[in-house]
């Protein structure tokens, strides 16, 4: 499957707008991220002209779930893409040919106060982590970043986490799904998690707060051909980027504000979830621990993947 | 045909979907489905007010419309020539039957991650869904209709020495039209639900785009809202083709029988 993408993608890859800027035309970039709440940075730096200021001209393609965005960046499609680390990990051991080159977010590392976390229904008799045991947890796609640290919060609380069947649920179908029973328990992000709240439920495990400390959930990547062929194009990225994560980490109220011109997420809904942070700087441990786990979790098949290929 | 023959079907449309918003008003107070995810009707309605009020959502029924209309008519024009060429020359006909039966029945959808691939969230990946699916409605209503030809007239067009434009012209034609203008009306209706399945998934920009904005968000009364148009647009599609056929086949049994009764 992975050899047909890329036989394919050589094959599309010949339109790609990435050419080096001439003085004062700024070079066009194009951008695959996923519309939640995770790449409000970009979207603020954008407003703020961090990325014109470096002779970018930016613009945001949305893929559905992320799909759409390693194919997007080996086409050139996209100069640039937003995925979680399991997956840039996944697609590594895989030997697609990409590099990460900014930190994208990561978890608030707060044990009660992070943006994503494993809910359950207000009654439910479930109370902690280790009663996720033998239960049916949804997650928006297995074999990667959710079930893995799921795992992990289990093993953690003193329950055995071979007994979980995971299902797969897109976010947004989560809240009904535990509503109506079909799961015994979802793990959400923003906003799904504060619509979960606000309807009774109860978050029963930060996942990603277990998994690591100051979790690097997901990152902005190139592919290696652009990184060879436009590697000043690469760097005013980089630092128009962290840039944009500095500033979203310093202004919270805009970055509330921005959300509501790529979501739909209401103005009630946007001023009580939980911010996800934003640091520039790559936490290599808890990637280090990532890739442990879905090692263990059978995410990555038979193979290991190889951080000095990926990370910067 | 008077007035009241043609009104009465009209009122049982109307009453049908004035039932439906009903039914979907009442049902979240029943309690068969929470409000949270199925909203009543008066809330949909509010928020299809606060969609027309945005730009965004212009451009979006905008981008749809166009991914539609260009899909359309790439697939309709490829299905009539190559449906004819083929059609007109039996050999043709047999040495492609067996590859058309095995190509048609491919779902669409399962080309997205090719789409993606070659065009990324690009307007070109919804075209590629959309003139796969509606084509292959083209071409067999194409062939179903030159299989039609009348074998007398067509040999009586060759005896009197007609050329092969000539006789496609005037005997080949006439007679597939009325299949052709049917398999437009299919590839229409197709054309529009591949168009939003491929903004849906893929995220190539539109309508379906919007409505999984909207999903992503948590936005239900804005993504059932989006939705309502897009089964307008379906609606206001298959009218429109509907009138293109009637005024087209104006000359034809089928449509002068129809007025007749």
């Amino acid at each position: 499957m992975v050899a047909a993408l890329l036989g394919a993608a050589a094959c599309g890859s010949s339109d790609s707008p990435s050419s080096p800027a001439d003085e004062g035309s700024p070079t066009k970039v194009t951008v695959g991220v996923i519309p939640i709440v995770d790449v409000a940075p970009i979207y603020l730096g954008k407003e703020k002209g961090f990325f014109s200021s470096r002779g970018i001209d930016l613009t945001m393609e949305s893929g559905q779930g992320g799909a759409a965005i390693v194919p997007g960046v080996l086409s050139g499609q996209f100069q640039f893409g937003f995925s979680n680390v399991t997956s840039l990990m996944l697609a590594q051991t895989q030997g697609v040919p990409i590099k990460v080159v900014a930190n994208g977010v990561a978890s608030t590392g707060k044990d009660g106060g992070d943006f994503g976390g494993v809910t359950v229904k207000g009654d439910s008799p479930i109370q902690s982590a280790k009663d996720l045991a033998g239960k049916k947890v949804a997650v928006n796609t297995l074999k990667n970043i959710g079930d893995t640290t799921v795992r992990e919060s289990v093993r953690k609380a003193g329950g055995d986490p071979s007994t979980i069947s995971f299902v797969e649920i897109g976010f947004p179908q989560m809240p009904a799904a535990l509503a109506e029973g079909q799961v015994d328990a979802a793990w959400v992000v923003e906003p799904s998690l504060s619509v979960i709240k606000a309807q009774g439920g109860r978050v029963v495990a930060w996942n990603y707060v277990d998994a690591a400390p100051d979790l690097t959930v997901a990152t902005y990547f190139a592919s290696n051909k652009l990184m060879q062929e436009n590697p000043d194009l690469v760097k005013r990225f980089t630092e128009a980027m962290n840039e944009s994560l500095t500033y979203a980490s310093a202004h919270a109220d805009e970055v509330r504000q921005v959300l509501g011109t790529y979501t739909q997420i209401d103005q009630k809904t946007r001023d009580a979830i939980t911010l996800p942070q934003w640091p520039t700087e790559i936490n290599k441990a808890s990637i280090e621990t990532l890739a442990t786990l879905g090692k263990n979790d059978g995410v990555f098949g038979d193979k290991t993947p190889d951080l000095s290929q990926l990370l910067p | 045909m008077t007035r009241a023959v043609r009104a009465t079907p009209v009122i049982l449309g109307l009453s049908g979907l004035t039932g439906l918003l009903l039914l979907v008003e009442l049902l979240p107070y029943t309690g068969v489905v929470s409000a949270d995810y199925l909203p009543p009707t008066h809330r949909i309605a509010a928020a299809l007010g606060d969609e027309l009020a945005e730009g965004a959502f212009w451009a979006a029924l905008w981008d749809t419309l166009l991914a539609w209309a260009i899909g359309l008519t790439i697939a309709v024009v490829a299905g009539i020539v190559v449906g004819i060429v083929i059609g007109a020359v039996p050999v043709l006909r047999a040495l492609t039957a067996s590859t058309i039966e095995f190509l048609r029945p491919i779902p669409s959808v399962a080309l997205i991650p090719l789409a993606v691939l070659l065009y990324g969230t690009e307007i070109q990946s919804t075209l590629m869904l959309v003139v796969y699916a509606s084509f292959w409605q083209v071409l067999i209503q194409v062939l179903y209709g030159v299989q039609d030809v009348d074998p007398v007239a067509e040999e009586t067009a060759r005896s009197f020495g007609f050329s092969p434009w000539y006789r496609v012209r005037y005997v080949l034609w006439p007679t597939a039209l009325p299949y052709v203008m049917t398999g437009i009306r299919l590839a229409a209706a197709v054309a529009l639900v591949l168009a939003i399945t491929a903004e849906l998934v893929i995220g190539a920009p539109g309508l379906g785009s919007r409505i999984a904005v909207a999903q992503s968000s948590n936005a239900v009364a804005n993504m059932y809202a989006l939705i309502a148009v897009t089964g307008l647009l379906g609606v206001a599609i298959n009218l429109a083709a509907r009138g293109v056929e009637r005024l087209l086949l104006s000359w034809h049994q089928s449509v002068r029988g129809e007025v007749l009764i």
